[in-house]
This record gives C-alpha cells, sequence and structure tokens, in this order.
C-alpha cells in the first residue's frame, strides 16, 4: 500500500533524525546561567564592599591599593558580568511570555468579534 | 510489526513534582494509525507532549524512527517531519485560510505548492481562501489545521482530540480524510476521550487510565467492556 514516494519521505526523515542534535535542556541552561548572573552580582557586591572596607581600614597606600585590587574592581568586574547575564535571561523569558501571552489575547479578541458578528447576522436575519 | 517509526518506553512525566505519566510504553508502526483512549485528566495530552518534546519525561526514552531522541527540542523535531495537531485549534483564528497556509511555509515549501495540496484535499478551504479563519465552522476550521499539517509533509502526525466540539458526522468526515492520509503512509497517532468513530480507522489501540495502559490491542478488538472499565475508574490494581 505505500508507494515509493512515501518511503522516500520515511527515509529523508530517518535520515534527518538521525542527524539530530540532543543537546541537553536549553531551558535548563538558561535557568542556570540566570542563577549565575544572581551569585556573581551578589559576589560582586560583597566584594566590592569589602575590599572599601579593608582599603579604609589602613593607612599603607600599597595595602590600600592592594584590596581596591581584589575586592574592589575584581567586585565590580562580577557586578556588571552579573547584571548582564541576569538581564539577558530574564527579559528571554519574560519576552517570551509576553509573545504567548500577545498572541492568546489576540486570539480571544477575534473570538469575541466573531460572536458578535454572528449576533448581528441572527438579528438582521429575523 | 516491523520496526516501529514511533516508541515510548517506560516514560515517566509531568508537572513538577507531581508524575501524571507512570511507565507508559506503546509504540506507532509505519503507516499505521494508532489511537490512545482514555477519560478526562488521564493524561493522553501529556503524553502528546511527550512525543512532541514539549515535555521532557523524567525518565524513559522516546525512540523516533529507531533513535532515541528523548530530550530533542520541540522544533528541532517539528523540523524533521513530526507534525502536531494540538487539543482545541492549531490555527491563527485572526488570520484568512491562505494566510494560515502560509505559516505551514516555514519548512521550505512553496505556498503554491501548499495551496494545491490543501483544496485539493477539501474543496471546501478553495472557496473560503480569504475567509477569517476564526469565522469557520469548528470543522472547517479542524480541516484548515489537518491542510496546514499535511502542507509541511509530515512523516508522523500527531492529532489531540480532533472531535472536540464537533458533531458526530464532520468528525467522521475528518476520520475519513486521516485514514486517507494513512494510506498515503503517514504514520498518525491519534487521541480521543470517545471511541466510537475512531476506532473504525485505526489499527490500534491504547487505553490509558490515571497515567498507564489499562488496555491495548487491534483496534477491532477493543469491546465496550474494556473502555467502561477504564472510564469508570474500576481498574483492576
Ligand atoms: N500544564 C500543567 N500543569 C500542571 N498540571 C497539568 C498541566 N497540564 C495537565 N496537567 C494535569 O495532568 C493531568 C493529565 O492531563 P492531560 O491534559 O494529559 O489529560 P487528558 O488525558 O489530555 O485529558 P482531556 O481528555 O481532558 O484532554 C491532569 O490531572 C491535569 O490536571
Ligand atoms: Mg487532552
Amino acid at each position: 500500500m505505500e508507494s515509493e514516494v512515501n518511503d522516500d519521505r520515511i527515509q529523508a526523515f530517518t535520515q534527518e533524525i538521525g542527524e539530530l542534535k540532543l543537546r541537553g535542556g536549553r531551558g535548563d541552561r538558561e535557568r542556570i546561567l540566570l542563577v549565575i548572573g544572581v551569585i556573581a552580582l551578589v559576589a560582586g557586591v560583597v566584594l566590592a564592599v569589602l575590599g572599601g572596607f579593608q582599603a579604609s581600614g589602613t593607612t599603607d597606600l600599597g595595602d590600600q591599593v592592594a584590596f581596591l585590587a581584589t575586592g574592589t574592581f575584581i567586585g565590580l568586574a562580577l557586578v556588571v558580568l552579573g547584571t548582564a547575564l541576569f538581564i539577558r535571561y530574564s527579559v528571554a523569558r519574560f519576552m517570551r511570555f509576553w509573545l504567548v501571552r500577545l498572541v492568546h489575547e489576540h486570539r480571544s479578541e477575534t473570538d469575541r468579534v466573531v460572536a458578535a458578528l454572528k449576533e448581528v447576522e441572527e438579528k438582521l436575519g429575523r | 510489526m516491523t520496526e516501529p517509526i514511533l516508541e515510548l518506553r517506560n516514560i515517566r512525566a509531568g508537572y513538577g513534582a507531581i508524575e501524571v505519566l507512570h511507565d507508559l510504553s506503546f509504540a506507532v508502526g509505519r503507516g499505521q494509525v494508532v489511537v490512545l483512549l482514555g477519560p478526562n485528566g488521564a493524561g493522553k495530552s501529556t503524553a502528546i507532549k511527550v512525543v512532541s518534546g514539549l515535555l521532557r519525561p523524567n525518565s524513559g526514552q522516546l525512540i523516533v524512527a529507531g533513535r532515541d531522541v528523548t530530550g530533542a527540542r520541540p522544533d528541532a523535531l517539528a523540523r524533521a517531519g513530526l507534525c502536531t495537531i494540538p487539543e482545541g485549534r492549531g490555527i491563527f483564528p485572526n488570520l484568512t485560510v491562505r494566510e494560515n497556509l502560509v505559516m505551514a511555509t516555514f519548512t521550505g515549501f512553496k505556498l503554491a505548492d501548499v495551496e494545491e495540496r490543501a483544496y485539493s484535499r477539501f474543496p471546501r478551504l478553495s472557496e473560503r481562501r480569504n475567509q477569517l479563519a476564526g469565522t469557520m465552522s469548528g470543522g472547517e476550521q479542524q480541516m484548515l489545521s489537518l491542510a496546514r499539517a499535511l502542507a509541511t509533509e509530515p512523516a508522523i502526525l500527531l492529532l489531540d482530540e480532533l472531535s472536540m466540539g464537533l458533531a458526530p458526522k464532520i468528525v467522521a468526515e475528518l476520520y475519513e480524510q486521516v485514514a486517507s492520509i494513512a494510506d498515503d503512509g503517514v504514520s498518525v497517532l491519534v487521541v480521543e476521550q470517545f471511541a466510537r468513530t475512531v476506532l473504525g480507522v485505526a489499527d490500534w489501540a491504547v487505553v490509558l487510565a490515571h497515567g498507564t495502559v489499562q488496555a491495548a490491542g487491534p483496534a477491532s478488538e477493543i469491546g465496550e467492556d474494556v473502555l467502561a472499565g477504564a472510564y469508570l475508574g474500576s481498574s483492576p490494581t
């Protein structure tokens, strides 16, 4: 019963399935990066504040520079990195949600218009 | 049965902490129509989500064309030729019939070919090509979702409750089309709540209740007693 054409289709399908890349869940990776972003942000702030306190706790210029370098600068770098990750992945999540929401609303709006039109049609018909 | 084109092996899946499918296994052979029957909340749509890649199972394997594709992305599976018509409506009601068909050209088919294929199978759509899809009757809307699905030349077609809210006569008509699609070599997995019409076109039936297989067998041999047992909840376990 199966024609040649469909044998070809099945073969193409089998090949495409065979070539599928099976990367682990992308959703999970996104979540992990989001969490890493938050951790980097918090750790950065803590480091920066600590570095600041340590630097102000000593009068030795060399020590101050060292404290600032390990604390404040690395901290600031972490803050920037963390913020970037956080914004990138939380906005992606939000945008996706927003898009679905938009499609959904559009649909229900159409439904309402259609229902209203039907009512009008019925009334005119009578 | 030759090597199945689609197989679920010991699938466990659910939402968050709630497991809906417990150890679900069944297979669809090449060119077969398999129907998944079961009462509300049995987990039929959840099974469809697992097959289409939308829901990642907690354990178990999804085998497609002989390959373990558990965890593959739904868009990749769809592009390869595993096509889903979801529960409710798989169309854009605020677009015209033709614009809906344009949406099927994403896989690289020409609009002219897509239209030709859709209108030759469903002439009624041709008359309504410029009508807003949402203003068509429920049956016509399902025809459109079938037409759009077929336009992408799927190898496997997943249908979730095609009959929802439709008159029995329309449902019978739609299933005649499904049968002819299967005759063309497309393997079809159908989900239905009510058995009568669909058992006539299906080769194999799987009765699902509480997330596991209650009974399975050739569609012609699934008796009223088996269905009643599953639907009324008199499960042996
Ligand atoms: N997104 C979700 N989040 C949480 N629970 C869900 C979700 N979708 C479904 N469920 C639950 O999973 C169970 C199975 O749902 P499913 O939609 O698979 O049933 P079904 O067999 O398709 O039923 P129906 O015939 O009504 O369509 C139900 O108890 C339902 O409440
Ligand atoms: Mg369902």
